[in-house]
């Protein structure tokens, strides 16, 4: 049963991602494309941040901090060393990992609010860094002709469209690796125990401690690699990448597709980034006024996302399998109000 | 270099009193609801909005327009209770929030933020000084508009004391920071109470934003910055703890404004964070606090 309920979530998976893969090729547009190589960047960042504050329930507003750290990375070795793109990349994730231990040990004292405003520092202590470390970070204007991939067509339709596949690629490859981590290791029933009650969870002798430094640092890895990613697709990396307004928008999107699911938030960033474009058509401001009303009304009313809107009966099953470890017979089966 | 000293002690005290004024307001919410509220930053905004409105549009003195910042926020701040946090709190129950506070106020802050974009415009908009000479001190001078802040957030700061200390509302609002259902138990409404509460600390927010308008230009996003380093401020002074957080406030202002003799001055904001993180390892439960609340 479990077996067949698990093989029958992978072959979603994978027929999702085919289609993501396949469709956008119906409207061959380039800027079709740019617009989807960026949902598909917040769909990795915003599903990073779920493995550490959805799914192990450190709540982190510091992403924005990991992003720019790792666009940085990337962007700066490619300008200042002349290296590969690819090892910029590996760099900026392997760097932000580093860092992520770093934040992630002092916050291994703290809970709730404190480790929201821990890293909330901490992203701030970025954002000033790349503002006024002008000879690397460029200052308040950013880097920018740091080069793309290699190998990359000219042509701008060709050009989006294999960027398109590679960015897809890289970012089905991590959110696949969260998935395999948080649903098939032990790690991942930590995580959750984690996340319901620490304090039992270490009198059960989980080592709440290496734990969580885990998922900091996995998490931070993949934000950079999405920074890392953002850098090279768009061409600029500027100090507002880590700004609270981005840590925000991770947030918003996560809830929106909902908290501790991973693909949820993935899917969620990817429908409100499109929104908030599409409403760019009805004005610049109204996307973030719209954005911060779902936002709002998804935590008091859609508490689960969309998804737990969607698939009703499948995502009752997921739940139960996600709160298994928690729910004595007498709590109230709701996952949504951690 | 004493002189030097003296001059930027005394900028230090007067960006203290604005920072108490901020986060005197973010430290009652957080102690009487238990709600960081990120959207604090966005009522300062509204402040320094409605006073451009009043001064510069209408023509009203700036008095009125202080009192019209105040009670704008104030009324704005009535209404979140009861359209935000409540449906929230009802719907957790007795079930830890974990983040959904700090998110949904997000929320509300990138609603009101990308709203005053929206009525106002991205523009810088100045705000001539409510009262205009500098006070001579021989070594330095400072000017009357800089005095006026630190007045003014003296004078609100101590009746907001007294209203605390020794009006009946304020002492509810006291008893149900302690033990919200002791507080319920002895027949205090915890709704009134906390819409109140909420209200008092934008209002404060916004007062602030009102004051401090003709020195800062005013923004939609004006009020971020101060957040976060207000957020730095009450952990320094204990998350919750009013007397921490006007301790700190000054505190971090003059260390802030005392930095720029040794560091460039562009790093200046950094310091709020370092000291913020360095509390958090050294002593978490801030300058004043005695238990670990978390």
């Amino acid at each position: 049963m479990i077996v067949a309920r698990t093989t029958r979530r992978w072959l979603w998976f994978a027929g999702s991602v085919a289609a993501a893969a396949a469709a956008p090729f119906a409207v061959p547009h380039p800027f079709l494309f740019s617009l989807l190589i960026q949902a598909t960047i917040w769909a990795l960042l915003t599903a990073s941040w779920d493995l550490l504050s959805g799914y192990t329930g450190q709540i982190s507003f510091g992403h924005s901090g990991f992003f720019a750290l790792g666009a940085y990375t990337a962007a700066g070795l490619a300008y200042h060393v002349d290296v590969s793109p690819w090892f910029g990349l590996v760099a900026g994730a392997a760097l932000c990992s580093l860092v992520g231990l770093c934040v992630g040990f002092p916050a291994l004292r703290l809970r709730g609010h404190y480790l929201a405003l821990v890293t909330l520092g901490f992203a701030e202590i970025v954002r000033l860094v790349a503002q006024n470390w002008i000879p690397v970070t460029g200052g308040p204007f950013g880097m920018h002709d740091f080069g793309t991939l290699p190998g990359l067509p000219a042509d701008p339709l060709r050009h989006n469209e294999i960027l398109y596949l590679v960015v897809l690629g890289i970012t089905v490859a991590a959110i696949a690796l969260m998935l395999v981590v948080c649903e098939h290791t032990d790690a991942g029933k930590a995580f959750r125990a984690i996340r319901e009650d620490q304090v039992l969870a270490e009198s059960h002798g989980i080592n709440i401690k290496v734990y969580k430094l885990y998922a900091f640092a996995l998490s931070a890895a993949l934000a950079g690699l999405a920074g890392g990613l953002y850098a090279f697709s768009i061409g600029l990396v500027d100090p507002n990448l880590a700004s609270p307004l981005t840590s925000a928008m991770i947030l918003g999107m996560a809830v929106f597709g909902g908290l501790g699911t991973i693909w949820g938030p993935a899917l969620g960033a990817v429908l409100l980034f499109m929104m908030s474009e599409g409403l760019r058509f009805v004005g610049v401001v109204y996307n973030l006024i719209a954005f911060g009303a779902v936002i709002m009304v998804f935590v008091i009313f859609v508490p689960r996302g969309i998804a737990g809107l969607r698939f009703g009966s499948r995502s009752r099953l997921s739940r139960r399998d996600v709160t298994q470890s928690k729910l004595g017979p007498n709590r109230p089966q709701s996952s949504g109000g951690r | 270099m004493l002189e030097s000293i003296v001059e930027f002690l005394i900028l230090g005290i007067i960006l203290g009193g604005i920072y108490a004024l901020f986060s005197t307001g973010l430290t009652l919410i957080f102690g009487v609801l238990d709600v960081i509220n990120v959207a604090h930053g966005e009522f300062f905004a509204i402040g320094g909005y409605i006073v451009f409105a009043a001064v510069v549009l209408l023509h009203l003195s700036p008095v009125l327009g202080i009192l019209a910042a105040t009670s704008g926020s104030f009324l704005l701040g009535l209404a979140v209770y009861p359209l935000l946090i409540r449906p929230l709190k009802r719907r957790l129950g007795r079930r830890p929030q974990g983040p959904l506070f700090l998110v949904l106020t997000l929320g509300l802050s990138t609603f009101l933020q990308s709203t005053l974009l929206a009525i106002g415009g991205g523009d810088y908009l100045r705000i001539p000084p409510f009262v205009r000479g500098m006070l001579d001190l021989g070594f330095t001078a400072v000017s009357y508009q800089r005095l006026l802040v630190l007045a003014v957030a003296t004078v609100s700061l101590a009746s907001l004391f007294l209203f605390l200390h020794f009006h009946r509302q304020g002492v509810a609002i006291r008893a149900v920071a302690l033990n919200p259902d002791a507080a319920q138990a002895v027949g205090i409404n915890l709704g009134m109470i906390f819409t109140l509460a909420l209200a008092l600390g934008v209002a404060l927010a916004g007062m602030a934003g009102a004051l401090i308008a003709p020195l800062f230009n005013v923004y939609p996003a004006v009020g971020f910055a101060f957040t976060i380093k207000a957020f730095a401020i009450t952990i320094l002074g204990g998350l919750g703890n009013l007397a921490g957080a006007l301790l700190a406030s000054f505190v971090i202002a003059i260390v802030e404004t005392l930095s720029v003799l040794v560091i460039p001055s562009q790093w200046q904001n950094v310091i709020a964070f370092a000291i913020m993180i360095l509390v958090l390892l050294v002593r978490p439960q801030g300058l004043l606090g005695r238990a670990d609340r978390e």
